[in-house]
C-alpha cells in the first residue's frame, strides 16, 4: 500500500526524501530555464506530419506569444523505452525540445504512450546525465577533456592488448544502440581482435532466440502486436505486458473487447492478470510441467492439428512420449496447479483458434530457459497455430532495439545476421566491409579464437575472477571491461560483481547515464575508471527494430547535449586511436559534426547492413524506404500492417524482416513468419531448411502441399544455392553480373541477390527452402524439453526427481556449475524458505538509471520495495511499510520497504529490478559523479541474486532463487 | 483579435435561450457578474483559429477520432 | 455545442500512468503537484480496477459555488477554470471537490506561487491571452486553443481515458460496450451488475 502509486497520492502520503527534495528545486529551475530562453510556449505545433491540426499553423508560428523567437519544427522519432516502437512527434524550437505530440497515424501505437513514452521529452533536458568525460582520481570523479579521455583510455586498452592479447578486453554493447551503432560496434570489436562482446539480449531473450530459431528458423517474434487483434485466445505466461509493454495492451484489449479470451499464467497476480478472463497461479520455474500438462489434455482429447503436424512438424513422437508421463497429478505436484485449471487453459487455446502465446523473461531467465521456450513452440505447433494470422509465438522483446542488436549487433557467437563465426562467414563479411580477411585474422590472437564464441555478459565477472587456467582462452583473465550502454545491476550476482570491478585494470563506461556502474566502481576502487558521455537516440539518427521485426527510422531531434557524442562517433574516434579507422569506414562516408568530430553517416551504415545481411532479410530496408514509411504511416492498416494505396502500396509497415533481396526487388517485408497462405513476394513463407535435409534416415523437408502460396514446387525443398539453381534449370535467368557473383555461392552469400530474385520473384519459392519445424532439437542438451528443478529450489524432494544438468567445463570459455552446486544447496530452503523472483514496473526500464533520473517518472515510484504475502509478513513479524531485509543464500542483504500484498502467494517474494544506488542498506550517493546521481535510488535486486545459467545460451537465472525476510 | 467577452454573460444567455425551448439549462447558472476574476478568451478566438468556430469544432472532432481506434481498426 | 468531459474506461485502464506523465510533460507541472492521478481499487487481487482521475469539470461545479473570491468559472465548453490572480489559496474548493482535484503547491515558480490553487485545466489554460507566456506560466498550455484535446487522453496507452465532447465520447464508449456483449461472461459485466449475484452463489 505504499510504494505503488495506485494506493496513495504521490504528493501526499509519501514525503520526499532528502535526495528527491533536492530535485524539486531543479524541476522548478527547468521551467524557469525554458521561460528565460523564451522557449516555453508554442502557439501551435508546426504540423507537416500531424494530420488533424493543419489549421493556422503558419500563423501560429508568428503569433504574438511572448518570447516566440524561432520557428517550430517537428521531428518524428520512436520511443526508446521498450520494443513496441511507439512513434513520437518531437516539437523543437531554437534547438530545444519544447513539446511532444501524439502520432495518431502510427499503426503501431496510434498516438498512445505509457508513462515512459509520455515523458520521453525529459531526454531533451537530461539534468542528471553525465555531462563531460570524467576519470576516477583518488576515489572521486574528476572532469577531464575528451582528448585526454580518448588518449588515456586508448593507451590503457592498447597496453592490455599488447600484454595479454585482445581477448583480455571485454566489450559490453547495447540493445539501446540503433541498428547502425550496434552493427558498427560488432565490426569495431572484431577489428580490435576479439569475440568477447555481448549486450542485453543475452540476459533477456537469448534462450528464446536460440530455442525458437532452432525449432523453425528465425529467432524472433513470429507475428506482431497488431496481429494479436486476430487472435481468438491469448495465453500470457511469464509476461506482464501491462507493465512491460503497456501499449501492446491497446491491441490486446481491443482483441479482448471483440471476444478474444485472455489467459495469464504467472506466479504473481500481475496488472496483466487483472485484465485477464482467467488467471492461473504457477510455482516459479515449473513452466514445462504446466505446458506438458496442457499437451497431455490436448493429446488425450485429440485436439491436435494432425494434418499440420504431418506436413510441417518433425520429431513430435518423442515429445509425446515425454508429455504422456505428465499426468495431472504429477503436474499438480510440481506446478501447484489443479487439473481443472490446466484443462481449462488447454481447452480454451484448442477451441478458440487461432490462439496465440506470449512469453517474456518469466520463461527465458531460467537454467532451463531454452527448453521452456521450445515447449511453448511445440504447444503452438501441435495446435497448428504457427504461420497463421492471430496465432504464432508472440515473444515480446525488452529494449527498443534489442531485436536489432541481436540481429546485427555485438554478439559473442556471431557476425551480423546470425552468420556465425566460421571462416566462410568471416570471408563473407570481409568482402562486404571491403577489408582483407587476412588482415582481420591478424587482428585476432589466433584463428581459433576468431572462430570461438566469446564470454557472455552474464559471466564477465567470472572472466575476471575465475582461475586463469580454467578459462578457455590463452590470455586468461579479462583485465578491462567497457560498459557501452548497459546497466550493471541487470546482471546477477552483484555482490561478486564489485569484486570483479575491484580486480580490473581498467573500467570504461560510455553512456548518457553511467552512474550505476560509476558508483559501484567508485565504492571499491580509487582509480582506473573512465566515464564517457554518449548521447541518446534523440540526439542522432538511425533505425531501430521493434519486437515485431519492423524497422523504424528516427530523425535527429536535437543536437547532442552537453559534451556528449553519438556512439558511432565515439567508435570512430577510438578506431583512429587504435589504428583501424580507415578499415572501419571503408564504405561509409564521414561528416563533420558541430565540434569538428568525424561522424560516420548513419544512412550509409544501414546501406552496408543492407549489402551483407541476406540471411534474415535486412537487405531490403534501405534508408529511403524506411523514411518513406515514417512519412506515410497513415496509409498502413492497423490489423495487417499493410499499406493500401499511397507510395508504400502493398508493403508492410517498417518492412518487417525478413525483407528479402535488394531494395529494388521491392519485397514488402514479412508481417507473420512462416505463413503459407501468402505468396513469398507478399510476405508469405514456410519453415526454414536450416538443419540438413534428413536426420537418421527421416526427411526433414516439409510434405507435399505445405509450400507457400504460388510456389512453383508445392513440396519440401532445400535452401537455394548455385547448384540447385542449375539443377532446376533456372541459372540462365540470372544476368551476367549476377552469375559472376552467384557462382559458388548460396542465397546467403550471393552479394548480387540474384539467387533470391530468381527463386522468389520468378518462381515463388523461398530461398531458405521449405522444411519441417523441429519438435526435437537434437543439438541441444535436452532435445525434448525436460523439467529440471532450479538450482536453488524450494523443493528438495523434487530436486531428486528432476535434477539439473551436469557441470560443464568449457562453456562459452568458462567452467559452469549445475549439478554440483544444486547438490550442495539442496537443503538450503530450510534456511531460505521463500522463492525470490523479480520483474518490471511500468514507470522504469531496464537497470533504471535513465528513467529514475526523469523527475516525471521518479515521482511515481520513489522507493525500492518487496512484495510479500501477508502470511509471510506476519510470520516474519513486520507490517506493510516497514523496512525489511531480504537476504539470499549469497548472504547479500537488501534493505527495502515491505509491500504486504496478496499479489504474491505465500512463499513468494517479488522485487522490481530497476533500482540501484543503495548497497546492502547504504545509500551510495557519495560514490556518484557530482550531479549525475539519479533522483531515486534503491537496492538492486541483483545484488542478492544467485548463480545459475541456461545450458545453451548462458542466460542468467533471475526468476527462481531463494531468500528470507526479516524486519530491519 | 482580442474580443474579450464576459463568459458568464454568454453562458446565462445561452441558458435562457435553451430554457425557452422547454429544455433544462445545460450550463449551471451563475448570477451575472458574480465571477470576479479576469476575463478569458474563447479557444477559437485567439491564435490558430482567428474566431472561426466551425473550424475549431471540426478540429475537436478530428482529435476525438484519434482517441477511438475503431475508426482505424475493424 | 461541445460540452467537454473526460471519461475513463475502467475495463481498459491498466494503471500505466501515461496520463500522469503526459500532463507533467505538457504543462511542466512541478514535482509534488498532481493534476491527474490513477487510483486503483482491489490492488493485487481479482477485481483490481484502475481509474484515472483529475478535475471532472462538473456541470454544476461545487468549487465554483463555494469559492469566496469568485474566481472559478466555467467556459462555454463546460471547462472549469480559475483565475489564479484572485485566488487566495484558502482551500475551500478542496473541501467541496468530491474528487480531490484542487492542488495547493508550495513552490518558488509562478506555477505554484504562494499556495494558490492549481488543478487540471482540460488543457485550456486560464484567463490570460491564449497561448501567451503568462498563460503558460500560471496554467500551462492551452491545447484547446490550438485545436487539440487534453494530452493525457490523447496519449492514453489503451485509449481508456477519453477527452472531448461528451456526446462523442459516449458514442465511443457505447460501441465498446456493445462489442463486449452482455451476460456474466461479458467483459466488464460483473463490475457493473454482477457482484451480488456472484456472492449469492
Amino acid at each position: 500500500m505504499l510504494t505503488r502509486k495506485s494506493t496513495h497520492s504521490t504528493g501526499g502520503a509519501r514525503q520526499l526524501r532528502s535526495s528527491a527534495a533536492r530535485n524539486l528545486g531543479q524541476t522548478m529551475d527547468r521551467r524557469t530555464f525554458l521561460k528565460r530562453s523564451g522557449l516555453g510556449v508554442g502557439a501551435g505545433a508546426m504540423a507537416v506530419q500531424l494530420p488533424y491540426n493543419l489549421i493556422g499553423s503558419a500563423d501560429a508560428a508568428t503569433a504574438e506569444s511572448a518570447g516566440a523567437a524561432g520557428a517550430e519544427t517537428v521531428h518524428r522519432t520512436v520511443c526508446t523505452h521498450c520494443s513496441v516502437g511507439c512513434a513520437i512527434d518531437a516539437v523543437v524550437k531554437n534547438g530545444v525540445w519544447v513539446r511532444q505530440e501524439p502520432v495518431f497515424d502510427s499503426p503501431i501505437n496510434l498516438g498512445a504512450h505509457c508513462a515512459k513514452g509520455a515523458s520521453i521529452r525529459e531526454h531533451g533536458h537530461g539534468e542528471h546525465r553525465l555531462k563531460y568525460p570524467m576519470k576516477l582520481v583518488d576515489g572521486k570523479y574528476q572532469k577531464i577533456s575528451w582528448e585526454q579521455a580518448l588518449n588515456e583510455v586508448g593507451d590503457r586498452l592498447l597496453k592490455i592488448r599488447a600484454e595479454s592479447g585482445p581477448d583480455a578486453v571485454y566489450w559490453i554493447g547495447s540493445s539501446k544502440h540503433s541498428n547502425e551503432q550496434a552493427y558498427l560496434l560488432r565490426k569495431f570489436v572484431s577489428f580490435f581482435g576479439t569475440n568477447n562482446m555481448d549486450h542485453q539480449a543475452r540476459i533477456c531473450h537469448s534462450t528464446t532466440v536460440a530455442g525458437v530459431a532452432n525449432t523453425w528458423g528465425y529467432g524472433a517474434m513470429t507475428n506482431s502486436y497488431n496481429d494479436m487483434q486476430n487472435a481468438k485466445a491469448m495465453l500470457f505466461i511469464g509476461s506482464n505486458a501491462a507493465e512491460a509493454h503497456p501499449v501492446s495492451l491497446l491491441h490486446i484489449l481491443h482483441a479482448k473487447e471483440n471476444g478474444s479470451k485472455m489467459i495469464v499464467v504467472d506466479p504473481r497476480f500481475t496488472r496483466t492478470a487483472a485484465k485477464a478472463d482467467y488467471y492461473v497461479r504457477i510455482r516459479s520455474g515449473t513452466d514445462i510441467p504446466f505446458i506438458w500438462g496442457m499437451l497431455y489434455h490436448i493429446f488425450q482429447n485429440g485436439w491436435e492439428d494432425q494434418e499440420y503436424i504431418r506436413q510441417r512438424v518433425y520429431g513430435l513422437d518423442k515429445v509425446r512420449e515425454e508429455v504422456m508421463k505428465w499426468t495431472p497429478d504429477k503436474v499438480q505436484e510440481v506446478t501447484g496447479i489443479p487439473e481443472e485449471q490446466v484443462l481449462k487453459v488447454a481447452e480454451t487455446l484448442a477451441k478458440n483458434k487461432p490462439s496465440t502465446v506470449v512469453w517474456c523473461m518469466g520463461q527465458t531467465q531460467h537454467t532451463v530457459g531454452n527448453a521452456n521456450v521450445r515447449a511453448m513452440c511445440i504447444l503452438q505447433l501441435v495446435l497448428g497455430n504457427v504461420g497463421v494470422a492471430g496465432g504464432g509465438t508472440n515473444i515480446f522483446r525488452g529494449h527498443d532495439n534489442v531485436q536489432g542488436a541481436t540481429d546485427v549487433g555485438p554478439n559473442p557467437d556471431s557476425l551480423p545476421g546470425y552468420y556465425g563465426l566460421a571462416a566462410g562467414s568471416w570471408k563473407h563479411w570481409c568482402k562486404v566491409w571491403g577489408v582483407d580477411y587476412e588482415w582481420v585474422k591478424a587482428r585476432y590472437a589466433s584463428e581459433d579464437l576468431m572462430t570461438k564464441s566469446g564470454i557472455t555478459v552474464s559471466r564477465w565477472i567470472d572472466g575476471v575472477l575465475e582461475n586463469p587456467e580454467a578459462i578457455d582462452q590463452p590470455g586468461g583473465n579479462l583485465r578491462a571491461v567497457v560498459y557501452w550502454g548497459h546497466a550493471p545491476n541487470s546482471q546477477t550476482r552483484g555482490a561478486e560483481m564489485v569484486e570483479a570491478m575491484k580486480k580490473l585494470d581498467t573500467l570504461v563506461v560510455i553512456d548518457p547515464y553511467p552512474s550505476a556502474t560509476a558508483s559501484m566502481a567508485a565504492m571499491v576502487r580509487k582509480d582506473g575508471v573512465y566515464l564517457l558521455p554518449a548521447c541518446t537516440q534523440f540526439e542522432t539518427s538511425g533505425s531501430a527494430t521493434a519486437s515485431n521485426r519492423s524497422l523504424q527510422w528516427r530523425e535527429k531531434v536535437i543536437e547532442p547535449l552537453f559534451e556528449s557524442k553519438p556512439d558511432h562517433t565515439i567508435m570512430y574516434a577510438f578506431a583512429k586511436k587504435f589504428g583501424f579507422a580507415d578499415e572501419l569506414v571503408k564504405n561509409i562516408p564521414l561528416v563533420k559534426d558541430k565540434q569538428g568530430w568525424d561522424e560516420p553517416v548513419t544512412e550509409d551504415i544501414l546501406r552496408e547492413i543492407n549489402r551483407g545481411t541476406w540471411t534474415i532479410g535486412y537487405t531490403g530496408q534501405s534508408p529511403e524506404r524506411l523514411k518513406l514509411h515514417m512519412k506515410n504511416m497513415h496509409t498502413f492498416d492497423v490489423k495487417t500492417l499493410k499499406a493500401t494505396g499511397g507510395p508504400c502500396d502493398g508493403e508492410y509497415f517498417g518492412l518487417p524482416w525478413p525483407c528479402y533481396g535488394n531494395p529494388e526487388l521491392k519485397h514488402p517485408g514479412t508481417p507473420n513468419l512462416y505463413d503459407t497462405s501468402k505468396h513469398v513476394m507478399d510476405g508469405g513463407g514456410n519453415f526454414r531448411a536450416n538443419f540438413g535435409v534428413e536426420k537418421d534416415g527421416v526427411s526433414l523437408l516439409a510434405e507435399e502441399g505445405s509450400a507457400s502460396k504460388g510456389a512453383e514446387l508445392q513440396m519440401g525443398y532445400p535452401e537455394f544455392d548455385d547448384v540447385l539453381l542449375k539443377k532446376l534449370g533456372w541459372w540462365e535467368e540470372l544476368t551476367d553480373v549476377e552469375k559472376a557473383a552467384a557462382e559458388g555461392k548460396n542465397w546467403k552469400t550471393d552479394l548480387s541477390g540474384g539467387i533470391i530474385r530468381v527463386a522468389m520473384k520468378n518462381h515463388g519459392m523461398h530461398p531458405f527452402g521449405n522444411a519441417k519445424a523441429r519438435a526435437l532439437v537434437w543439438n541441444f542438451p535436452d532435445p525434448v524439453p525436460l523439467h529440471r528443478e532450479p538450482i536453488y529450489s524450494p523443493r528438495p524432494d523434487l530436486v531428486e526427481k528432476y535434477p539439473t544438468h551436469d557441470d560443464k567445463m568449457k562453456f562459452w570459455r568458462l567452467p559452469t556449475l549445475y549439478k554440483s552446486l544444486q547438490d550442495k544447496v539442496k537443503d538450503i530452503s530450510k534456511e531460505y524458505p521463500l522463492i525470490m523472483t523479480s520483474g518490471r514496473l511500468v514507470e522504469y526500464e531496464g537497470g533504471g538509471e535513465e528513467t529514475r533520473s526523469n523527475p516525471w517518472l521518479a515521482e511515481l515510484q520513489q522507493e525500492m520495495f518487496a512484495e510479500v504475502n501477508p502470511k509471510d509478513a506476519n510470520d516474519a513479524g513486520f507490517r506493510n511499510g516497514d523496512y525489511i531485509w531480504v537476504e539470499s543464500p549469497t548472504k547479500a542483504k537488501l534493505k527495502v520497504r515491505a509491500q504486504v500484498t496478496q499479489r504474491v502467494a505465500p512463499g513468494t517474494v517479488f522485487l522490481p529490478f530497476h533500482f540501484s544506488g543503495w548497497w546492502q542498506g547504504e545509500d551510495m550517493l557519495k560514490f556518484y559523479p557530482d550531479g549525475a546521481a539519479p533522483i531515486v535510488r534503491g537496492e538492486a535486486v541483483n545484488t542478492a541474486t544467485t548463480y545459475g545459467y541456461d545450458s545453451v545460451t548462458m542466460m542468467q537465472e533471475t526468476k527462481t532463487t531463494l531468500c528470507r525476510v526479516s524486519k530491519a | 483579435m482580442k474580443t474579450r467577452i464576459r463568459y458568464m454573460l454568454a453562458a446565462s444567455l445561452a441558458a435562457s435561450l435553451l430554457a425557452g425551448c422547454g429544455e433544462q439549462p445545460q450550463v449551471a447558472k451563475y448570477e451575472d457578474g458574480k465571477y470576479s476574476g479576469k476575463a478569458d478568451t474563447r479557444p477559437w478566438e485567439a491564435g490558430a483559429f482567428k474566431g472561426d468556430k466551425g473550424a475549431w469544432e471540426q478540429a475537436m472532432r478530428n482529435r476525438v477520432r484519434g482517441q477511438n481506434e475503431y475508426k482505424r481498426v475493424e | 455545442m461541445a460540452r467537454m468531459k473526460f471519461l475513463c474506461d475502467a475495463e481498459r485502464c491498466i494503471e500505466c500512468n501515461g496520463c500522469v506523465t503526459a500532463c507533467k510533460n505538457e504543462h511542466e507541472v512541478p514535482w509534488g503537484v498532481n493534476r491527474r492521478r490513477v487510483v486503483t481499487i482491489n490492488d493485487g487481487v481479482p477485481g483490481e480496477r484502475s481509474m484515472s482521475v483529475a478535475c471532472m469539470h462538473c456541470s454544476d461545479a461545487p468549487c465554483i459555488a463555494v469559492c469566496p473570491t469568485n474566481v472559478i468559472y466555467q467556459t462555454e465548453e463546460g471547462v472549469v477554470l480559475h483565475d489564479k490572480d484572485g485566488c487566495i489559496g484558502c482551500g475551500y474548493c478542496f473541501y467541496a471537490c468530491p474528487f480531490g482535484a484542487p492542488q495547493f503547491p508550495n513552490g518558488p515558480a509562478a506555477f505554484g506561487a504562494r499556495g494558490k490553487m492549481d488543478k487540471c485545466t482540460f488543457c485550456a489554460g486560464g484567463p490570460e491571452e491564449n497561448g501567451s507566456q503568462a498563460e503558460f506560466d500560471k496554467y500551462g498550455r492551452n491545447r484547446l486553443a490550438e485545436g487539440k484535446l487534453p494530452l493525457c487522453a490523447e496519449m492514453c496507452s489503451t485509449k481508456a481515458l477519453l477527452a472531448g465532447d461528451a456526446t462523442e465520447l459516449s458514442d465511443i464508449f457505447r460501441e465498446r460496450v456493445l462489442r463486449r456483449g452482455k451476460g456474466v461472461e461479458a467483459w466488464g459485466w460483473m463490475t457493473a451488475y454482477g457482484k451480488d449475484k456472484e456472492e449469492a452463489k
